[in-house]
C-alpha cells in the first residue's frame, strides 16, 4: 500500500526537480526551476517552512543531505554551475561554501558514506565530476576527474561503505580499509565506476554499458550485508536496468533489464533496505518495483500523486520482456 | 563546446534519432570546392563515439559518387525498432536528381549503394523534407517552383501538393509542418512562403512582408505549434529571422535580428522548442529562443561562415555545422572545458599548411580562414537558459521509515507564448507497506512478549509448523517455559522416562524376572547356612589363595589386581571400593580399559562424568543420544556448554540435514547467538519472512533464557545485533517505527544498533528542544586534515551535543552514551572545548535516563537473577552409577559442595536408586529415572535449571525436603468434578490405543500430562463457574463422541475466558480433542 501521509505545498513557483528527505525523514528539502531550495519540517505531517534559500543563479536539479553526524548540511546543484553547501548556523541556514570548479550545469550531487568524512561528488555537464572534500577550518579540498562523460555527467551514486563480503570476518577494533568507490552516469550513455587509488587518485575502474542512450540516473543499493554489489541505472532510452557483481574483485557486472519505458527514465531510487527500486518516468509515472524469488524484476505498484496500490501477488506478470 | 571536426567541405545528415549509435553522414558539397579544386565527390558515414574524447570522428565508410550534393538528409524510412542501421540517406543532386541510398549497404561497404534515383527535378534540388508521420513521403524544391511529393514505396512517380506557384522562382527550403502530417511549406530566396494543404491539392496561405528584402535561406516550423514558423533571410540588408503564426499571417509575431549579416542556414531543435539555431555570414552560430527573442548562446567558432547547420536528432545537446573553410564541426550546446582538446586543433592546424600547395608553386596558399583568435578563453559557458530535456520532471526517493517522496510536474504546452500556469507545486510523501504478512507476525510477536504468552504461542507455531523440523524447534522452545525442561527434552527427543520404566519392567518380567526370583530364592537357601556358619579362609597357592593373603596383609591394591587378572570384576570393584577412592578410580578406568561391549563408552561417560568426551567423539547420527545423555547427567553450569558442543560438531561435521539440527541443541543450551549463526547458514535468504522466522524463534529463546538461567542475557552477540538491526530496519522500512525500536536490543554499544536507535527515535518526530540553546559553532568542530571524524553538532538537539557516531575502529562510548532528551543541560557546556577528531570520546558522565518501558528487551527484573544465581549452590551434580554401591568420587566439584560428604559415606536415599538397565544390545538407550518427575507439581520445579533429571542425588535434597510435604497438601479433586479427569483421561487411553503414529501418540502423552494443570486447578478450585461449565459441556459432548461440538465450546470459552486462566490446559484439550476426532474413537 502506498498512501499519502503529508502533502506539502512547496509554493515553489517554478518546476520542483528534487524533493529529499534528511537522515531521520523528518525534514524536506526542496529545489526548483525557481532557483531557490527550501527545507521544511514535515514531522507529524505538519510543514513548516524552515528555510527559503536563495543563491542559485539557475534552476537548482538537486539536493544532497549530508549524515547528521556533520551536523544539518544540505548540498544543492545547479544549471548556474554553482555547488553550494548549506548549513544550519543557530537555527538559520546559511551559505557555508560555494563551488564554482564547472563549466556547465551540474546535475548531480551525492555525499559519501559517512565513514569516510565529509566528501561531495558532483556530476557536471562539462563532463567532470569533482570530489570537494572538507579537510577542517571551513576548507574544502578539490579532485576533479576531467572528461569523465564526454558532453555530460547526469547522475553520481556512492557505493555503500561496506565492502562487499566483508561484513562478516570484518575484525573488530580495526578501521576497516574501506575502498572509495562511486557510480557515474552520463551523456555517453555509459555507466562508469570509479575508485579511489592508494595515492589518493581516482581512476575508471569499469565502463558498464548497455544503455543505448543518456544516462538519466545511477543508483548503487544500500548494503544489506550480502556480498552482492547492485546499481540501477535508468536512461533516455526508456530502459532500466540492474546490475549486480558478484565477484570479489568487483570487476564483473551483468545487467538484467527491468523494464523498458516508453519515455524517458529520470530516476531510480533504492529503498533504505535495497528490496523496491522507486522509478520515475518522463510519463509522470512513479512506479515500484520488486524482485521475485525467481530473479525477475516486477512491478508492484503504480503511484499517482503519491497512492497506489502494492499487488499482492509478487508472480502477477505486469513485465514486458524484452 | 567542439567536440569532434571532419575535414570536409560537405553537406551533412544525422542518422535519424532511432539509431544507434549516432552516425553523421556527408556529402561533397556542390557549392564550394576545397584547396584542391578536386571535383571527385564522396558520400562518407560517420560514427559520433562520445567516448573517445579525441576530436576525430571515426569514418565508417566511404563511398565514391559521381554526385555532388545541394541538400542531404536521412530518414528513418523502414526503420526497424531496434535501431540496426537502415533508413534512407536521400541526396539532392545538382541536375535535378534526388538520389536515395541506402547507409546500411555504405557502412557494409557493397557497391550497389544506390536504392533508386530520379531526375525529374529541373535545376539543382536545394530542399528536402522528410515527413515526421509517413517518414515515406519526401518533399523536394528545385527551380521554376518545382515542388514534388516522393513515396519512397513508389518512387517512380512523384506528386504536386498544387499548382506550382507564380512566378516561378527557386525553391530554397522546404518543410513539413511538425503537428500536421498534410501541411508543408515551401520557400524561396524572393522572400516568399507558400503554406500547402495537401488534401486540398492547393496552397493555402503566402507569407510576404512585402519588403521584398526577405531573402529566405530557412524554413521551420515549430515543434509543437502547429500555425507557427520561421523564416530566415540570407539579405545582409535583413539579417533577420520572422516568426510567423498563420492564425495573423499579415506580419511577423516577432523578428530576431541578432545576426549582423545574411542568415545562411536555420535548426529548429526538436528536443526544446525554445532552442533555434542559426547561422549566418557574420560568422556566428547563435543560438536563440524564438518565442522571446533571446540569444542564448553564441557558438564560440572561430571558423569561417557556416552554410549548413543540424541538430542530432538523437542527442539533443549535439550540433553540426558545416563551414566554408572544408570543416564539419561538431559541438555540444552545454558548454564545458575544451582543454583536452584543443592541443589536438593545433596540431592538426600546423600539419594542414603541408597540403596547401596544390599547384605546386613552391607558395602555399595563406589560410584560407581569419588568423586563429589566440587568447580565447577555453572555458565555453553552456546556454543561458537550461534545455529542456535536462529539467527533471518527475521524481521519486525513498527515504527512512518506508517512505516515499515524489513531485510531478504536469506538463504544460507553451501554446500561445506565455501561458498562465496554474500548476500546484506539492511533494507528496507517501508509506510505502509491502511486507503485510511480515507486519502482522510481527505484532503478533510483540503482543506475545507483552502478554508473556510464550507456551501458548509457541504452541500455536507448533500446530501451523509445515515441517518436520520447525515442529522440533518449537517444541524445543517451549519446553523452556514448561516445568521439567530437561524431561521434556528428554520426551523430544524420544526418551520418555514412563515408556523407559514400562519397557524396562516388562523386559525384567518377561525374560529374567521369573528367573531371578526362583534364583533369588535358591541363592538365599543356598548362602543361609554359610552366612551363618564359619567360613574358610583359604590361603593357598591358587588366585583365590593369594587374593586372601593380599587382604590379610590390607594390600588391597594387589587383591584388586588379582581379581582383575582373574577376570573377577565384581570382586575387584567391590575390593577397591574398600582400598579407597584413589584405588577405586584406578580400577574403574582398568576395568573399562578391559571392557569391550558396546555401551562402555557411555557406561564409562556415566561414570567418569566425561560428558565431553562423550559428546566430542560420539557418532554423529547419534546425536540424540548424545544430548539425552546431556540432558540427563550434565550439571547446570557445564549443560550450555556441552549441548553448544555438540551443536557445534553437527553444524561443523554434520550434513546438511545434521547441521540443522545443531539448531536444536542450541535451543538447549540457551545460546542465542549460535542458533542465529546456524539458522542463517540452514536457511539463506534475508526476505523479510524468512527473517521473521528467524526473529521469532530468537525472541522466544531469549526470553526464555531470561526466565531460566543465571548468564547475563543482555549481552548481544554481533551476529544478533547484525540480525535484530535487520530486522528493525525492515520494521521501519515498512513504516512500523515503534516496532522496530521495541525489537532493537537495549543494552548493546554496538555501533549499527546505536545508530539506528537514535535514528528511530528521531524518525519517531519527537519534539525538537529549543532552538536557542547552546549549541557548538561549526567553526570549532574542526575535521583534522585528511581525517574524517565528526564536525559539527546537531543544533536539534542543542541539549545534547555529543554525537551517537564515531569513526569505526575507534572504542565505541559506552552504552549510557545514548541521550534522550532529559539529561542535564549543564552537560553540554562541558562539552564545548571540544578537542579535533575526538569529540566522541567526550562524554558526559550523566546516567543513561530511563527510557519508556516500551522495549522488550529490558533485562528482567532485578530481584529475580539474584534468586536464580543462587541455584547452582543447591544444585547437587548427577551421581555416578557407582552410588549404589559406594559414595561416588573423584569429583572434586560435588566434594566442594557442602552438602556432599566427602568421606566414603553411603547415602541413605541411593538405596532406592535403582541400577539402570541398559539393556545389551541398544546403544544409549537411556537411563532410567528414578524419581519420578510427573508427579512434581509446577510449583515447585518452576525454575527450569533444577537438577538434571538422571541425577538422584542432586535432586534428592531438594526432594526430601519438600516432597512429603508437597503429597500430603495435594486436594483431592471434588467430586462433582472427577468426571472431567475420568473422562479426558478415558479419552486420551481410548485415542492412545487407536493411534499408530508415535508423533502423535507421544502429542497424547504429552496432553495428558499436560491436563494435570487442569486437575491442579480442579483441586484447588480456581477456575470460573463458566469455565468449569464449559468443561463439563465438553466432557459431555466427549461421552456422546460428538467432538465436533466439543472443539465448538472449546473455541467459546478460549474466545470468553481470560486467556491466563486457560492457556496451560485449553490447548492441549484441543488436540485431544481434535485427534479424538481425527481417529474416531
Amino acid at each position: 500500500m502506498v498512501s499519502v501521509i503529508n502533502t506539502v505545498d512547496t509554493s515553489h513557483e517554478d518546476m520542483i526537480h528534487d524533493a529529499q528527505m534528511d537522515y531521520y525523514g523528518t525534514r524536506l528539502a526542496t529545489c526548483s526551476s525557481d532557483r531557490s531550495v527550501k527545507i521544511f519540517d514535515v514531522r507529524n505531517g505538519g510543514q513548516i517552512l524552515i528555510a527559503d534559500l536563495r543563491g542559485h543563479e539557475g534552476p537548482v536539479w538537486q539536493v544532497a543531505w549530508a549524515h547528521p553526524m556533520y551536523g544539518n548540511i544540505l548540498a544543492s546543484c545547479s544549471y548556474d554551475r554553482k555547488v553550494i553547501i548549506w548549513k544550519e548556523e543557530n537555527g538559520t541556514w546559511e551559505k557555508t561554501h560555494e563551488h564554482t570548479g564547472h563549466d556547465s550545469s551540474v546535475n548531480s550531487v551525492c555525499w559519501a558514506p559517512h565513514d569516510y568524512g565529509l566528501i561531495l561528488a558532483c556530476g557536471s555537464s562539462d563532463g567532470a565530476i569533482s570530489l570537494l572534500t572538507y579537510t577542517g577550518e571551513g576548507q574544502w579540498e578539490v579532485k576533479k576527474i576531467n572528461n569523465a562523460h564526454t558532453i555530460g555527467c547526469n547522475a553520481v551514486s556512492w557505493a555503500p561503505a561496506v565492502v562487499p563480503g566483508s561484513l562478516i570476518d570484518q575484525p573488530s577494533g580495526q578501521k576497516p580499509n574501506y575502498i572509495k568507490k562511486f557510480a557515474s552516469g552520463g551523456c555517453d550513455n555509459l555507466i562508469k565506476l570509479w575508485k579511489e587509488e592508494e595515492d589518493g587518485q581516482w581512476k575508471e575502474e569499469q565502463k558498464l554499458e548497455a544503455h543505448s542512450d543518456w544516462v538519466r540516473d545511477v543508483a548503487w543499493a544500500p548494503s544489506i550485508g550480502l556480498p552482492t554489489s547492485t546499481i540501477a541505472s535508468c536512461s533516455q532510452d526508456g530502459r532500466v536496468f540492474i546490475w549486480t557483481c558478484d565477484d570479489t574483485s568487483g570487476n564483473t557486472w551483468s545487467p538484467k533489464l527491468l523494464h523498458k519505458f516508453n519515455d524517458v527514465v529520470w530516476h531510480v531510487s533504492w529503498s533504505i533496505t535495497a528490496n523496491i527500486l522507486a522509478v520515475s518516468g518522463g510519463d509522470n509515472k512513479v512506479t515500484l518495483w520488486k524482485e521475485s524469488v525467481d530473479g525477475q524484476w516486477v512491478c508492484i505498484s503504480d503511484v499517482n500523486k503519491g497512492q497506489g496500490s502494492v499487488s499482492a501477488s509478487i508472480t502477477e506478470g505486469q513485465q514486458n520482456e524484452q | 563546446m567542439k567536440l569532434k571536426e571532419i575535414d570536409r567541405t560537405a553537406m551533412q545528415a544525422w542518422s535519424p534519432a532511432q539509431n544507434h549509435p549516432i552516425y553523421l553522414a556527408t556529402g561533397t558539397s556542390a557549392q564550394q570546392l576545397d584547396a584542391t579544386f578536386s571535383t571527385s565527390a564522396s558520400l562518407e558515414i560517420f560514427e559520433l563515439d562520445l567516448s573517445d574524447p579525441s576530436l576525430d570522428m571515426k569514418s565508417c565508410a566511404t563511398f565514391s559518387s559521381s554526385h555532388r550534393y545541394h541538400k542531404l538528409i536521412w530518414g528513418p524510412h523502414k526503420m526497424d525498432s531496434k535501431g540496426n542501421v537502415s533508413g534512407v540517406l536521400i541526396a539532392g543532386g545538382e541536375n535535378g536528381n534526388i538520389i536515395l541510398y541506402d547507409p546500411s549497404k555504405i557502412i557494409a561497404g557493397d557497391k550497389e549503394v544506390v536504392i533508386a534515383q530520379n531526375d525529374k527535378h529541373t535545376g539543382p534540388v536545394r530542399a528536402l523534407d522528410v515527413n515526421i508521420f509517413q517518414t515515406n513521403l519526401v518533399a523536394s524544391g528545385a527551380n521554376e517552383s518545382e515542388i514534388y511529393i516522393w513515396d519512397l514505396n513508389n518512387f517512380a512517380t512523384p506528386m504536386t501538393p498544387g499548382a506550382k506557384t507564380q512566378p516561378p522562382e527557386d525553391i530554397s527550403c522546404i518543410a513539413w509542418n511538425r503537428q500536421v502530417q498534410h501541411i508543408l511549406a515551401s520557400a524561396s530566396p524572393s522572400g516568399r512562403a507558400t503554406v500547402w494543404d495537401l488534401r486540398k491539392n492547393e496552397p493555402i496561405i503566402k507569407v510576404s512582408d512585402h519588403s521584398n528584402r526577405m531573402h529566405c535561406s530557412g524554413l521551420a516550423w515549430h515543434p509543437d505549434v502547429a500555425t507557427q514558423m520561421v523564416l530566415a533571410s540570407e539579405d545582409d540588408r535583413l539579417p533577420v529571422i520572422q516568426m510567423w503564426d498563420l492564425r495573423f499571417a499579415s506580419s511577423p509575431l516577432r523578428v530576431l535580428e541578432n545576426h549582423a549579416r545574411g542568415i545562411l542556414a536555420i535548426a529548429w531543435s526538436m528536443a526544446d522548442p525554445e532552442l533555434l539555431l542559426s547561422c549566418g555570414k557574420d560568422a556566428k552560430i547563435l543560438c536563440s529562443n524564438p518565442n522571446t527573442g533571446e540569444v542564448l548562446y553564441e557558438l564560440p567558432t572561430n571558423t569561417q561562415w557556416c552554410f549548413d547547420i543540424q541538430w542530432c536528432p538523437r542527442n539533443p545537446a549535439v550540433l553540426s555545422a558545416a563551414s566554408f573553410d572544408g570543416r564539419i564541426s561538431v559541438y555540444s550546446i552545454m558548454g564545458g572545458s575544451a582543454d583536452g582538446l584543443r592541443q589536438k586543433q593545433v596540431d592538426k592546424l600546423s600539419s594542414s599548411f603541408g597540403n596547401l600547395d596544390p599547384f605546386g608553386t613552391g607558395q602555399p596558399l595563406p589560410p584560407l580562414q581569419i588568423p586563429q583568435q589566440t587568447a580565447q578563453h577555453n572555458i565555453v559557458l553552456p546556454l543561458k537558459k537550461p534545455p529542456k530535456w535536462i529539467r527533471r520532471p518527475v521524481g521519486a526517493s525513498f527515504s527512512f521509515g518506508g517512505k516515499l517522496v515524489t513531485f510531478e510536474n504536469v506538463r504544460v504546452q507553451a501554446q500561445q507564448g506565455a501561458e498562465q500556469q496554474q500548476q500546484q507545486h506539492h511533494v507528496f510523501i507517501s508509506q510505502v507497506v509491502t511486507e503485510k504478512e511480515f507486519l502482522s507476525r510481527s505484532d503478533q510477536l510483540q503482543q506475545v512478549v507483552q502478554s508473556q504468552g510464550f507456551v501458548s504461542y509457541c504452541q500455536k507455531k507448533i500446530d501451523a509448523s509445515q515441517t518436520e523440523f520447525e515442529k522440533n524447534v518449537w517444541s524445543f522452545l517451549k519446553v523452556n517455559f514448561e516445568d521439567d525442561s530437561r524431561g521434556k527434552y528428554l520426551e523430544l527427543l524420544g526418551y520418555r522416562k514412563e515408556d523407559l520404566g514400562k519397557k524396562i519392567a516388562l523386559a525384567l518380567n518377561k525374560v529374567d524376572g521369573p528367573d531371578v526370583c526362583i534364583k533369588e530364592g535358591k541363592q538365599e537357601s543356598e548362602f543361609l547356612p554359610s552366612a551363618g556358619g564359619t567360613f574358610n579362609i583359604s590361603i593357598s597357592g591358587d588366585i583365590d589363595g593369594l587374593i586372601t593373603q593380599a587382604l590379610l596383609t590390607g594390600n588391597f591394591e594387589s587383591a584388586v589386581d588379582l581379581c582383575l587378572h582373574d577376570n573377577r570384576m565384581a570382586d575387584a570393584i567391590i575390593l577397591a571400593i574398600a582400598g579407597g577412592q584413589e584405588l577405586l578410580a584406578q580400577t574403574q578406568k582398568k576395568y573399562f580399559a578391559k571392557s569391550q561391549s558396546k555401551i562402555t563408552r557411555l557406561i564409562t561417560a556415566v561414570v567418569m562424568k566425561n560428558w565431553k568426551e562423550i559428546v566430542e567423539s560420539c557418532d554423529l547420527k547419534n546425536w540424540r543420544e548424545a544430548l539425552a545423555a546431556v540432558l540427563t547427567y550434565a550439571k547446570p553450569d557445564e549443560f550450555s556448554a556441552l549441548c553448544d558442543l555438540l551443536g557445534t560438531r553437527l553444524e561443523s561435521e554434520g550434513d546438511s540435514l545434521l547441521q540443522t539440527q545443531a539448531c536444536l541443541c542450541y535451543i538447549c543450551a540457551g545460546n542465542v547467538e549460535k542458533l542465529v549463526a546456524c539458522w542463517t547458514k540452514a536457511q539463506d535468504g534475508s526476505s523479510p519472512l524468512s527473517l521473521q522466522d528467524l526473529i521469532e524463534k530468537v525472541v522466544i529463546l531469549r526470553k526464555a533464557v531470561q526466565l531460566t538461567q543465571a548468564m547475563d542475557t543482555n549481552t548481544v552477540g554481533v551476529l544478533l545485533a547484525e540480525k535484530m538491526s535487520q530486522y528493525a530496519n525492515l520494521l521501519a522500512a515498512q513504516g512500523s517505527i515503534a516496532a522496530a525500536l521495541a525489537f532493537l536490543p537495549e543494552n548493546t554499544n554496538q555501533p549499527n544498533i546505536v545508530q539506528l536507535r537514535d535514528r528511530l527515535c528521531r524518525a519517531q518526530g519527537q519534539p525538537v528542544p529549543g532552538q536557542e540553546s547552546p549549541k557548538i559553532p561549526y567553526e570549532r568542530q574542526q575535521l583534522p586534515k585528511g581525517r574524517p571524524g565528526p564536525m559539527a553538532g546537531h543544533s536539534q538537539m542543542p541539549r545534547v551535543p555529543a554525537q551517537q557516531y564515531y569513526p569505526h575502529g575507534e572504542n565505541p562510548p559506552p552504552p549510557g552514551f545514548i541521550m534522550h532528551g532529559n539529561v542535564n543541560p549543564n552537560a553540554a557546556t562541558a562539552q564545548l572545548p571540544t578537542s579535533p577528531g575526538h569529540m566522541h570520546t567526550q562524554v558526559p558522565p550523566y546516567p543513561q535516563p530511563q527510557r519508556s518501558q516500551n522495549g522488550w528487551n529490558d533485562p528482567p527484573a532485578l530481584n529475580r537473577v539474584p534468586k536464580k544465581k543462587k541455584m547452582p549452590e543447591n544444585f547437587m551434580p548427577p551421581v555416578p552409577i557407582t552410588s549404589p554401591i559406594m559414595n561416588p568420587l573423584g569429583d572434586p566439584q560435588s566434594q566442594m559442595l557442602p552438602q556432599q560428604p566427602s568421606a566414603p559415606v553411603p547415602l541413605s536415599s541411593q538405596a532406592s536408586f535403582p541400577q539402570p538397565h541398559l539393556a545389551g544390545g541398544q546403544t544409549f538407550h537411556g537411563i532410567q529415572q528414578p524419581l519420578g518427575q510427573p508427579g512434581m507439581p509446577p510449583s515447585f520445579s518452576k525454575p527450569n535449571i533444577e537438577g538434571a533429571p538422571g541425577a538422584p542425588i542432586g535432586n534428592t535434597i531438594q526432594h526430601v525436603q519438600s516432597l512429603p510435604t508437597e503429597k500430603i497438601t495435594k486436594k483431592p479433586i471434588p467430586d462433582e468434578h472427577l468426571i472431567l479427569k475420568t473422562t479426558f483421561e478415558d479419552l486420551i487411553q481410548r485415542c492412545l490405543s487407536s493411534a499408530t503414529d508415535p508423533q502423535t501418540k507421544r502429542k497424547l502423552d504429552d496432553a495428558s500430562k499436560r491436563l494435570e494443570f487442569l486437575y491442579d486447578k480442579l483441586r484447588e478450585q480456581t477456575l470460573s463457574p463458566t469455565i468449569i461449565s464449559g468443561l463439563h459441556n465438553i466432557a459431555r459432548s466427549i461421552e456422546s463422541r460428538n467432538y465436533s461440538e466439543g472443539l465448538t465450546i472449546h473455541t467459546h470459552i478460549v474466545s470468553t475466558s481470560n486467556f491466563s486462566e486457560t492457556s496451560a490446559f485449553m490447548p492441549v484439550l484441543k488436540v485431544v480433542l481434535t485427534q479424538a476426532n481425527k481417529l474416531g474413537v
